[in-house]
């Protein structure tokens, strides 16, 4: 099991870069293309004040191309997948809280948001697609080795690591 | 374990923190001025029937007192503020002839930019006194959100459709001459946690969402409610 691992760890790094680094750049360039929609999101959840939800609604699109960008780079693989992970805790928290408070929102993950009607909402969705992404950090985070990474990883490297 | 991997190897990093710093260089140099200009631009030409004071609004009745003040925000493009003014718009218009009530439009643009160009076209046939016929005129005739079909010569032709005949107005169309007002104006409405479209106020009360948008009996009571 160790040995097959250790001999597909690369590939599955891969993946798990690509998937949550495609995601997070798509994410954030859809929202970059609309900032107003954005901050409407934001404030949407009624967890910040409103001008510091105006200025997140501006932060985030751009703080996850970034992360995006450098994740499908594999350029500080672990720092990245962490934040890139972190970022998805944070929403699924901000989606809970939401939805426990019975706001009918769009969680506006890829632009979009705002008051929805309540048939619309899809919170339970949106928290597993998020929680699987966080995972995928999570891995990054304990195995970031991972094929075409600017990071440096040799196969030396390799087996030593899983020593 | 994980450690291993960078007390090995003793190649530097150089390729690696190069792009860190090229693409954390490029974002920051794209998000710190976004930051910036999201304030109010204080020198930006107002028209003439908005009021600053209430958020950049285009106010009908300003000067009467004692009416119900009614604050309506929505986007040119937004179908579900197309259905408002289908079902109450009629009426409003009559509040506005018949002084009855004090109305501001604010003409968010949370949709792009045709919608930003209607908002601007906007003002422009408000100067002209024609802002409340522009607006019957665009809702009736909604085209798909981002199609295009809103350009700015779109709205000069419509002008003349209107009667309005004065060339200033076409050329406030043309020259984006109220842009900066429409960027206040979306500003005033994320302080004031517009969320959706449109958003109506009676007297600072949002009207119900689950009824008054829908049907023009619930609204009728809920501005004779004040």
């Amino acid at each position: 099991m160790r040995i097959i691992f250790q001999k597909y760890q690369s590939w599955i790094g891969l993946v798990a870069r690509l998937i949550l680094g495609v995601v997070l750049f798509v994410a954030g360039f859809l929202k970059v293309e609309e900032l107003e929609k954005s901050q409407m999101a934001v404030r949407a959840y009624e967890l910040l004040p409103i001008s510091l939800a105006n200025i997140l609604g501006i932060v985030i699109p751009f703080f996850e191309v970034a992360v995006g960008i450098l994740l499908i780079l594999g350029a500080a693989t672990r720092i990245t997948a962490a934040l890139g992970g972190l970022l998805m805790v944070v929403f699924i928290f901000a989606i809970s809280q939401a939805w426990a408070r019975g706001l009918s929102i769009d969680c506006g993950c890829f632009g979009g948001g705002g008051t929805i009607d309540p048939s619309q909402t899809r919170y339970l969705q949106e928290i597993i697609r998020d929680a699987a992404l966080a995972l995928l950090g999570l891995y990054l985070v304990r195995y970031p080795l991972s094929k075409f990474a600017i990071d440096k990883n040799n196969p030396t490297n390799h087996i030593k690591e899983m020593e | 374990m994980a450690q291993a991997k960078k007390s090995n190897g003793g190649k530097d990093n150089f390729t690696r923190n190069l792009v860190v710093a090229v693409v954390l260089g490029v974002v920051l140099i794209m998000l710190v001025p976004t930051l910036l200009s999201k304030k109010s631009d204080s020198k930006a030409a107002v028209p003439s029937v908005a009021s600053v004071q209430d958020g950049y609004g285009l106010v009908f009745n300003k000067e009467i007192t004692g009416v119900p003040f009614i604050e309506i925000y929505e986007d040119f493009q937004c179908p579900a503020c197309q259905r408002f003014e289908s079902v109450s718009g009629p009426y409003i218009e009559e509040l506005i002839s018949t002084k009855k009530a004090k109305i501001a439009f604010h003409t968010l643009s949370f949709l792009g930019g045709e919608s930003q160009l209607a908002a601007n076209a906007g003002a422009c046939a408000a100067d002209q006194g024609k802002f409340i016929e522009f607006h019957k005129t665009l809702y009736a005739n909604q085209p798909v959100e981002n199609s295009g079909a809103w350009t700015t010569q779109y709205f000069a032709t419509l002008g003349l459709g209107l009667g309005i005949s004065d060339t200033s107005f076409e050329k406030c169309v043309k020259g984006q001459n109220y842009m900066g007002w429409v960027k206040n104006v979306a500003e005033e409405g994320a302080k004031r946690n517009i969320n959706s479209t449109p958003t109506v106020f009676i007297n600072g009360k949002e009207i119900d969402r689950n009824t008054a948008y829908g049907s023009l009996e619930a609204f009728k009571a809920a501005v004779a409610q004040g």
